[in-house]
């Protein structure tokens, strides 16, 4: 598979000195965009991305799109004539809010709050995204939701737009990345989570997690990537606001929502080291 | 951040937006803009509210606001339209003034009018990301999402197009229920990012 910001950014066909626009005095303005000069499913520049629709459909997240060239109708999910679509590739119904379909034909730009834009390429692979980090997909594509909370699986062979705060780095695993600058992560087996030895040093190693007291470096807790695959990171330590979606339906086994060896609700994450479990570190 | 070189000469710029210079320059702050007494009225009434000052003197002027990318746009004679957050400076020689925008301000939740520039220079307009410019004809009308319209140029008529029906009120909206459609000849300035609107979750 090929995972790799597909064709480079850079101005589009068009050329010239591209929507880095000059310093003080600089040159005539900006690249003037029509729909010839628009690239075809690639980037226009770093933070904006052009679909062009020729009948076909892509599905794309609310609100992503800024600008459109042509006669392309949005569609929520919802819709009845997407039902065979749908059923092919679309499946999470809690994210079905957010999702929209795009037919038609024309050029779309597609951006996100200035965060960077790429697409990448699957041929008959899988990869795992942060779900607020995914903008389109081409239907080609499944989307699953990963059973790892928040995060969107996609399944098949086609392009997909997804957007990162700084640029994407690919990693390869044996691996551990701060929570917070994970992306997504291709064809490895799902991570888990790693933590530093101090953190389970007794009552003090948690206390001191949970207070910051007696220094904790903030980087106590990392996911660990092992195997075969490519990791995704951005170059930022700031999260995308992520939309708030549904519960995934409780049934035994379900992470995040079964019950608990004990029978106790893990609904609320629990950090070791958390005073609420103390007296299982006491063995009681 | 923008630089501009002044020789003796003056610019327009947003009331505080100056980050550094050398040289010698003078700053003055400009009650209504310069636009007048009427222009005055004009802008309390409408609400677009836009402080300036005029700088004035020789040497290079820095000037930014909220790290937002600037994009330059040069006039020759044609009439630029922006709202007056977005503005950041203009050639002393142009002249601005405040217009009617019609039902696309509404939707914004930018207000009803909007801010001109006129004449022949340069102004620099501010955006969040690097601003994408796009060209409107005749045969290529574009669409564009109201929280990402920062500007436009030219002879163009704006239509405010809507896709609500009865799935937008059971909560199965498209989230790109309103769009101004732009007929004409003209650019259009299209950031990638967008504000927060009134029409956005629809």
């Amino acid at each position: 598979m090929n995972y790799g910001p597909a064709p480079s950014y850079g101005p589009g066909p068009g050329g010239g000195p591209g929507p880095g626009f000059g310093g003080p005095g600089g040159p005539g303005g900006p690249t003037v965009l029509d729909p010839y000069a628009l690239p075809s499913d690639d980037n226009v520049n770093p933070y904006t991305f052009c679909v062009e629709l020729k009948g076909s459909q892509w599905f794309l997240q609310k609100g992503k799109m800024i600008a459109y060239y042509g006669q392309i109708d949005f569609n929520g999910i919802g819709h009845g004539r997407f039902d065979r679509l749908l059923r092919t590739s679309f499946h999470s119904p809690l994210h079905a809010s957010d999702w929209v379909v795009a037919e038609g034909s024309g050029k779309m730009l597609l951006a996100d709050r200035a965060f960077d834009v790429n697409s990448y390429d699957l041929d008959e692979g899988n990869l795992t995204i942060r779900s607020g980090n995914l903008l389109a997909y081409q239907p080609s594509l499944a989307l699953k939701q990963s059973i790892v909370p928040g995060f969107l699986t996609l399944i098949g062979t086609g392009k997909f737009v997804a957007a990162s705060n700084g640029p994407v780095v690919f990693m390869e695993p044996p691996l551990r990345v701060d929570p917070q600058a994970l992306v997504g992560w291709a064809d490895c087996p799902s991570p888990c989570h790693h933590y530093d030895h101090g953190y389970m040093q007794g009552v003090m190693g948690g206390l001191r997690q949970l207070t910051g007291i007696g220094g904790a470096s903030g980087e106590e807790h990392q996911f660990e990537f092992v195997g075969a695959g490519t990791v995704l990171l951005q170059s930022t330590e700031l999260l995308m606001a992520e939309q708030p979606v549904g519960q995934v339906q409780a049934a035994a086994g379900v992470p995040g929502h079964g019950q608990g060896p004990l029978g106790q609700q893990l609904g609320v994450p629990r950090m070791p080291g958390q005073l609420g479990d103390l007296q299982r570190r006491f063995g009681l | 951040m923008l630089a501009v070189d002044l020789s003796g000469d003056a610019v327009k710029a947003k009331n505080g937006s100056m980050v550094a210079y050398d040289g010698q320059m003078a700053f003055k702050k400009m009650s209504g803009g310069g636009e007048g007494l009427r222009g005055m009225v004009t802008r309390r009434l409408t609400g677009e509210q836009m402080t300036v000052m005029e700088v004035q003197g020789h040497g290079t002027c820095y000037f930014a606001d909220r790290a937002s990318e600037i994009n330059l746009v040069n006039l020759h004679g044609e009439k630029l339209y922006v709202e007056s957050s977005n503005l950041l400076c203009t050639d002393a020689g142009l002249r601005t003034g405040t217009t009617f925008t019609g039902l696309r301000g509404g939707a914004t939740g930018n207000g009803l009018f909007t801010t001109t520039v006129e004449g022949t220079g340069q102004a620099a307009i501010m955006s969040d990301g690097p601003a994408v410019v796009l060209r409107v004809s005749a045969q290529y009308p574009l669409s564009v999402d109201p929280g990402a319209y920062i500007a436009h140029t030219g002879n163009l008529q704006q239509h405010f197009q809507s896709g609500v029906n009865f799935r937008t009120l059971i909560g199965e909206g498209s989230g790109e229920a309103f769009q101004i459609r732009f007929e004409g000849e003209g650019l259009v300035y299209v950031q990638p990012s967008e504000r927060n609107t009134v029409g956005g979750d629809v």
